[in-house]
């Protein structure tokens, strides 16, 4: 039996729904199903599940229950994420080979479980890990309250943009530096610490981060008293993640993300990539010499990386 | 560099151009004209770009040989004069009803592309037409919109030279994801060539052929970065598992459903269909995480390998199963060709854009997203 079975036998039918109407109305709306993917029935029957992202390999569904221990058993204690839990289904994918697709399905969804709940564990800021069903494609965790940093960068910017003509361009630099530097920082460090501990995340994107709605005490971080709150990033989608101790491979990871910036948010791409990078030398490095060594290195791989990347559009 | 920018002008006739491509083996001269937008408000619809000649030479290596860029540079020079002969005949049309004359910038291979871009400068003195230099990416691109209708797709750009995933934003093509190594169409020839397949017609069309009698699935590297896909890792071990059957020492398939209890060998046709499963796979899974990323519904695939039926048809089931749609071109427009060159040069030309004879130099180096697409304003 599955494990994920296994906790299913505990699910318990008689659940309020006291807190729903407080944590959907942080959330997005439900989005409807693309084409004819669904979830296995034996789940979408038993508890109240709302699809609400559609990702490129999973669907995201939003529920206020935990999938196995009664509501009665989590009040009051500590273990009880306040903002409901997240089921992550990767639906076979009918273009590829069935071999391959059952491989994929089950190597991505075993490891990114795995990678979840050591990072938990070692204090980043990842969501929790609840449960785990590898061949059915199916991971619990607990839902992160709040947007992606795309669509946070986006609105940010739309926001500015309409002010542009009564504020000018030198206040927008500022207010980009006052608004959006704190935030990337705060992730470029994030990421330095997932690279510490020798995980490389293979999708870093803006929109695989989440911006944590500091609600609560523990989700906000104060870098100095005098400075404002800066919205707590967590990482997520850790189905390409890996184990790796060298540096070109971390590397890569921050040329995808830089790529990323500069696809999804083009017009101030170069500043935001250098504030997160900013924050990753900070987060590595805290002066300590072998941290350094390693992160200088990393930086020189990247520099080849890039370099890389613009001598292959040699042939057409 | 682009050399003139000059205000939008809009075109109240047709205009025609002569494209000339040459950026790898395949030297392609294209004649299209284009009509003038109907006038705002009136209800009509926009009329299609018309194609007039569309005519290719490839050439073509022995098995085992890839093509190096001296010979392909003296096939382009042979070939050149004929090719623009044959065209403007096809057409109907004299010199003098050309508007700009348009040749392949970059990227691809130095010695071809210039070749073809010395024939574009004598022709545009001899014909006293100006010169437009296109981005060769760009000229897949926007062929595909054309002949597809797609408006505003996420763009899977795959070819002996390229593999890039690609959306529009801000007057700009921006690359998603790309390889970090080789492209696909790379990996399938030097596979070809492992084989020793025939590379007529192509490398990547005989592969496609043996891959349909392939049966069993040998498991090989899959590596998705991201939007980024790795291929070198693959080709160098399904190489290695190629020259242990050449070399008589077969391998055996691990099917448990096979029914041939460990004894089913492994084809050379198993391993094209392998080698397709796999790399597809990643190319359509880097596609879908760009759709999911940039929401569109749209996948538009261009390039030499797009041709390929079981890419198209990998790509339509998951395009279906996202409730979108998949656009592909065949092998008139898929394969490098001079009607792509002319079409995207008559865009640029239409506003305004044109390269004088000191910037008509060619660069390899030339990513897609360094162009500004002046005529979209979406
Ligand atoms: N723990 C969570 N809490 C809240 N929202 C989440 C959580 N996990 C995922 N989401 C939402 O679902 C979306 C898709 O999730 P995720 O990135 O894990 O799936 P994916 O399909 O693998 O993504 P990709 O398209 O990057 O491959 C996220 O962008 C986010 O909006
Ligand atoms: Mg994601």
């Amino acid at each position: 039996m599955t494990l994920f079975r296994k906790l299913w036998s505990f699910a318990y039918p008689g659940f309020s729904f006291s807190h729903f109407h407080r944590v959907m109305a942080t959330r997005t709306l439900s989005v409807m199903p693309l084409g004819n993917v669904t979830l296995p029935s034996a789940i979408s029957e038993a508890l109240a599940l709302t699809l609400i992202a559609q990702g490129a390999e999973a669907q995201i569904y939003f529920s206020v229950e935990h999938p196995f221990i009664p509501a009665t058993y989590l009040t009051g204690t500590n273990s009880q994420p306040s903002a409901g839990y997240i089921l992550k289904y990767r639906p076979p994918k009918r273009y590829r080979h069935n071999a391959l697709d059952a491989q994929l399905t089950k190597h991505r969804t075993l490891s990114e479980a795995r990678i979840l709940y050591k990072l938990f564990l070692a204090g980043i800021s990842v969501p929790q890990l609840i449960a785990v069903d590898p061949r059915q494609g199916l991971i619990w965790m607990e839902n992160i309250d709040g947007q992606s940093l795309k669509s946070w960068i986006w609105a940010q910017e739309t926001e500015m943009e309409e002010r542009q003509v009564d504020e000018g361009e030198d206040a927008q630099a500022q207010k980009r530096v006052h608004i959006i530097k704190p935030v990337l920082l705060a992730v470029g460090s994030e990421i330095a610490k997932l690279h510490f501990l020798e995980t490389v995340h293979g999708d870093l994107t803006t929109s695989n981060v989440l911006l944590r709605d500091s609600s609560r005490v523990e989700a906000i971080t104060v870098t100095f008293s005098d400075k404002p709150m800066v919205k707590d990033p967590v990482i997520i989608d850790f189905g390409l993640a890996q184990q790796s101790t060298l540096p070109e491979d971390k590397a890569v990871d921050l040329y995808v993300l830089e790529r990323a910036f500069i696809s999804t948010h083009p017009i101030h791409s170069e500043e935001y990539v250098e504030w997160v990078l900013e924050g990753y030398v900070a987060g590595f490095g805290r002066g300590k010499k072998t941290a350094m060594f390693k992160v200088n290195e990393i930086m020189r791989k990247l520099d080849a990386v890039r370099l890389r990347g613009r001598k292959r559009s040699m042939v057409g | 560099m682009p050399s003139k920018q000059e205000p939008a002008t809009c075109q109240q006739r047709p205009t025609v151009a002569l494209g000339l491509e040459g950026s790898a083996n395949k030297l392609g001269v294209g004649i299209i004209r284009h009509f003038p937008p109907p006038p705002a408000g009136s209800g009509q619809r926009r009329r299609p770009a018309e194609v007039l000649a569309n005519i290719r030479h490839t050439y073509i290596t022995p098995p085992g040989e890839g093509f190096l860029p001296r010979d392909t540079a003296n096939h382009h020079r042979s070939f050149v004069v004929k090719l623009v002969k044959d065209a403007l005949k096809t057409s109907g049309l004299t010199p003098h009803d050309i508007d700009c004359v348009c040749f392949t910038k970059g990227p691809g291979m130095g010695a071809p592309l210039q070749s073809v871009a010395i024939a574009a400068r004598t022709i545009s003195l001899m014909w006293n037409k100006p010169l437009v230099g296109v981005n060769h990416c760009v000229g897949h691109i926007e062929m595909g919109r054309e002949i597809t209708g797609a408006t505003n797709p996420v763009v899977l750009y795959v070819s002996g030279g390229n593999t890039q995933v690609i959306a529009y934003s801000h007057h700009r093509y921006r690359i998603f994801g790309e390889t970090l190594d080789i492209a696909v169409g790379n990996c399938l020839d030097r596979f070809a060539r492992t084989l020793q397949i025939p590379n007529d017609p192509s490398p990547g069309y005989n592969i496609e052929l043996l891959a349909r009698k392939g049966k069993h699935y040998v498991e090989l590297p899959y590596t998705v970065k991201g939007m980024d896909v790795s291929m070198s890792g693959i080709l160098a071990y399904i190489d290695q598992v190629a020259i242990d059957i050449l070399n008589g020492n077969p391998r055996y398939a691990d099917d448990e459903d096979g029914g041939g209890g460990g004894k089913t060998i492994i084809t050379k046709e198993d391993l094209c269909f392998s080698l397709q499963e796999t790399i597809f796979a990643m190319l359509v899974e880097i596609t879908e995480r760009a759709m999911a990323h940039v929401g569109s519904q749209q996948v538009l695939i261009v390039g030499g390998v797009g041709c390929n039926e079981r890419l198209q048809e990998m790509m339509a089931i998951m395009a279906r199963d996202r409730g979108g749609q998949v656009y592909a071109t065949d092998e008139r427009f898929c394969i490098d060709n001079g009607i792509m060159i002319a079409h995207a040069g008559l865009l640029a030309y239409g506003t305004g854009f044109k390269t004088s004879l000191e910037d008509s130099v060619c660069t390899q180096r030339f990513r897609t997203d360094e162009v500004y697409i002046a005529w979209r304003d979406d």
